[in-house]
């Protein structure tokens, strides 16, 4: 293999998808881009206002914003064990999911913590946090975890790149000279030899095993910021487990979604095929078993124990909320499993619609977590008016949500304009280990 | 026709034979049916003045549970033939009065105050009246620090017609202090030879301040009446100080094995952050290194 040749050829199999905009990708960032203004005005009204235009009030005092915020952390944490763990093994399909992984990791734990300072009153003493810490508090563990996950994962995403970043660099005489400028910046003078890339393998790989660490020591942070409390519903010593489970279904689910997406819009049929899909679905399958285990063990707990503000909050899920209820612990659990355990249902769109189904039950299942929990008080709040005691969210809560959904999507298919979202690195690499193994047998 | 004219009859009959009934007529107080109570008691104040407080009750002969304060009478207070004051009763029937501590009294030749509380009558209620005899008591208390020992130092005494005092004895004194809801007895003691003394207790906290208010009392006494003295000393003494907690979950500053591990495990991952970025920088020089030489392999050719 002409190693030379061969990323010329990647690199001219992938740069269209680089360097072209389909109308409809026109359109598409176009209305993205009017979804997030709309939510920008959405933050000037919440701004100049106060938080009397969202629906939270003294009782309900975490609404939407903070389900958002759990929604997207647990989604960057499950992208970093996940992207930790396919660094380790040595598959061919690796290659095909790895950057999209990589790449959800790092925008959720960039939009993430945007839905907490949108739930933050008073945004002119957000550097209290940092000058006045309480170290015993859960809310500054999860600050320190969330800034050192982001920094991690953003020079593990880094680091990824290179590689890719040097091929481009070294082969798109034909781009736009902003674009060579760009490559040969974070290229960093990376040229592929055996001593590079040693160093490269190894802070990769060190760094891997860091995230995932990392991941599930700042999964169980923000579990504990609810556990950690004595409020029904929220104290439980199961909870920072619980997290991780369910943080690694929506990741999964939406790592599914982002791959049907993708092969859908971009030619790339030959790189992100069915085995994906069938591997992403297997650990579906599991976590969903794992999260309905928990589910259920969590409940039962609390029913059986029929404690007076457990028993309360119980029967607030399966009244007020019971069709939420449902979608979430039975509907989000069961659809998958049925879907992806037989066979003949297992096919890339029904695996895509399994994990739709998985996302939405874990965006209500957060939901459930935290509003019904806040609507049952555990000490009685005083004078506190009836229209306060249920939540409902406004149009500026939904706004700031969609708009922080459209970012994701746009920063996503905006970086799949920087470089290829199928490592051409992985690609040569793959081929490159398959050479030398060749090699080997026919010496033998 | 024929039955509004019913309607009418039976309404009419109904207020008739209410207006009739034995139960139907607005109750009346009978004063007859009550046995009317005065009765003086007096207490000589820490201050020395002198409150005469008469209790003025009609207790009903049959039942003698039921009580009935008369209010708005008015009591005259006498000391023998002169009139010390009046007071008018309260909704609960006692009616006040504070002689000043620089009053002469008229007494009698063994030395007895004597006080008339009397009620003149009115349309209702026949003239009442109760007398009390006493000598006026001065109870004397001093809180003093002897030999280093907090000491509490009470005297009696009544002054004779010639200026003497003269101690008393027999009499019951309470001495106590005052607590949140009631007081607490330190000593009672039946006085001998007009004085006693001793150690104040060790143990008690007071207020906020360390202040205590120590009492001494003769209840009640057929010879003085009620003789209250008080004092406030500062000799509160706290059993168990208020201990500040530090490094707790809930205090200021966070435990120290906290810090320690926060630390240790912040250090361990900024470090091999760290070491990424050198290695990023080490990868960039090689790179420099190379594009250098093959720019000058070029010139070269």
């Amino acid at each position: 293999m002409n190693l030379e040749n061969r990323k010329r050829e990647l690199a001219k199999e992938f740069s269209p998808m680089l360097e072209k905009t389909s109308n409809a990708s026109k359109i598409l960032m176009g209305f993205l881009i009017a979804i997030i203004l709309v939510g920008v005005y959405a933050f000037f009204v919440q701004l100049f206002e106060g938080h009397i235009v969202t629906g939270m009030r003294d009782n309900v005092v975490w609404g939407v914003y903070i389900i958002n915020f759990i929604f997207f952390v647990c989604l960057s944490y499950s992208g970093a064990f996940f992207s930790g763990i396919l660094h380790f093994i040595h598959t061919p399909w690796k290659n095909s999911v790895s950057r999209i992984v990589e790449i959800v990791t790092v925008l959720s734990l960039i939009i993430g913590p945007i839905f907490i300072l949108l739930c933050i009153g008073r945004l002119d003493r957000l550097h209290y946090l940092f000058l006045y810490p309480r170290i015993q508090s859960p809310i500054t563990w999860d600050i320190i975890a969330i800034m050192t996950d982001l920094v991690g994962c953003f020079i593990y995403l880094f680091l990824t790149f290179i590689p890719d970043l040097a091929i481009l660099r070294d082969n798109s005489e034909n781009a736009p000279k902003w674009r060579q400028k760009v490559y040969k910046f974070l290229a960093i003078g990376y040229q592929d030899t055996p001593t590079q890339r040693k160093k490269l393998h190894k802070i990769t790989g060190a760094l891997s095993v860091i995230i995932i660490a990392l991941a599930i020591v700042a999964y169980s942070v923000l579990a504990w910021i609810f556990s950690l409390t004595p409020q029904p519903g929220w104290n439980s010593s199961i909870f920072g487990a619980y997290f991780i489970i369910a943080g690694l279904y929506s990741g999964i689910g939406v790592i599914i979604i982002a791959m049907f997406l993708i092969r859908k819009y971009y030619p790339l049929n030959h790189y992100i095929r069915k085995v994906h899909f069938m591997g992403a679905g297997m650990v579906l399958l599991v976590i969903s078993l794992l999260y309905g285990y928990f589910t259920f063990s969590e409940y039962f707990s609390r029913w059986f124990g029929h404690k007076i503000h457990d028993a309360e909050l119980l029967d607030t899920l399966f009244t007020r909320y019971f069709w939420m209820f449902i979608f979430a612990n039975y509907i989000g659990v069961l659809v998958p499993v049925v879907i992806i355990f037989f066979k003949k249902l297992r096919t890339i769109k029904s695996i895509t619609f399994a994990a739709v189904i998985a996302v939405i039950g874990l965006w209500y299942n957060r939901y459930l977590i935290v509003v019904p929990t806040l609507e049952s008080p555990y000490i009685p709040i005083q004078d506190t008016r009836e229209e306060f005691i249920h939540y409902t969210a406004t149009w500026v809560e939904w706004s700031l949500s969609l708009a922080g959904v459209a970012a994701f999507i746009l920063f996503f298919m905006l970086i799949m304009k920087l470089v290829p979202v199928v490592p051409m690195s992985g690609i040569i690499d793959y081929e490159r280990k398959q050479k030398k193994n060749k090699k080997s047998l026919n010496k033998l | 026709m024929k039955s509004i004219n019913y309607r009418y009859t039976i309404i009419t009959s109904l207020i008739i034979a209410l207006l009739f009934s034995f139960n139907g007529f607005a109750q009346e107080l009978d004063a007859s049916n009550y046995k009317m109570r005065l009765s003086l008691s007096t207490v000589k104040q820490p201050d020395n003045s002198r409150l005469f407080e008469v209790s003025f009750i009609g207790q009903n002969k049959e039942d003698r549970k039921d009580k009935l304060p008369v209010f708005e009478a008015e009591i005259k207070f006498y000391n023998e033939d002169n009139l010390l004051g009046q007071a008018k009763t309260s909704y609960d029937g006692i009616a006040q009065f504070t002689v000043p501590a620089d009053q002469n009294y008229i007494t009698d030749e063994d030395g007895y105050i004597n006080v008339l509380a009397k009620f003149e009558g009115s349309d209702g209620l026949d003239e009442d009246e109760d007398d009390i005899q006493f000598k006026n008591l001065f109870l004397e208390l001093n809180l003093e620090e002897i030999d280093s020992v907090n000491t509490v130092l009470v005297r009696a005494f009544i002054i004779d017609s010639a200026g003497v005092e003269t101690p008393i004895e027999g009499v019951n004194v309470i001495v106590s202090v005052d607590g949140m809801f009631s007081k607490r007895k330190l000593e009672e003691v039946i006085i001998e030879e007009g004085e006693f003394q001793f150690a104040f207790p060790i143990d008690i906290p007071g207020d906020v301040n360390g202040d205590v208010l120590v009492y001494s009392m003769i209840n009640d006494s057929d010879d003085y009446g009620t003789v209250i003295q008080s004092k406030t000393v500062n000799w509160g003494v706290f059993k168990n100080k208020i201990r500040t907690e530090e490094n707790k979950l809930w205090t200021d500053a966070a435990p120290i094995w906290m810090y320690i591990v926060l630390t240790l495990m912040l250090l361990g991952v900024w470090a091999s952050f760290l070491y990424s970025v050198i290695s990023l920088f080490k990868i960039k020089k090689e790179g420099k290194e190379i594009e250098g030489s093959q720019t000058q392999l070029h010139t070269e050719q």
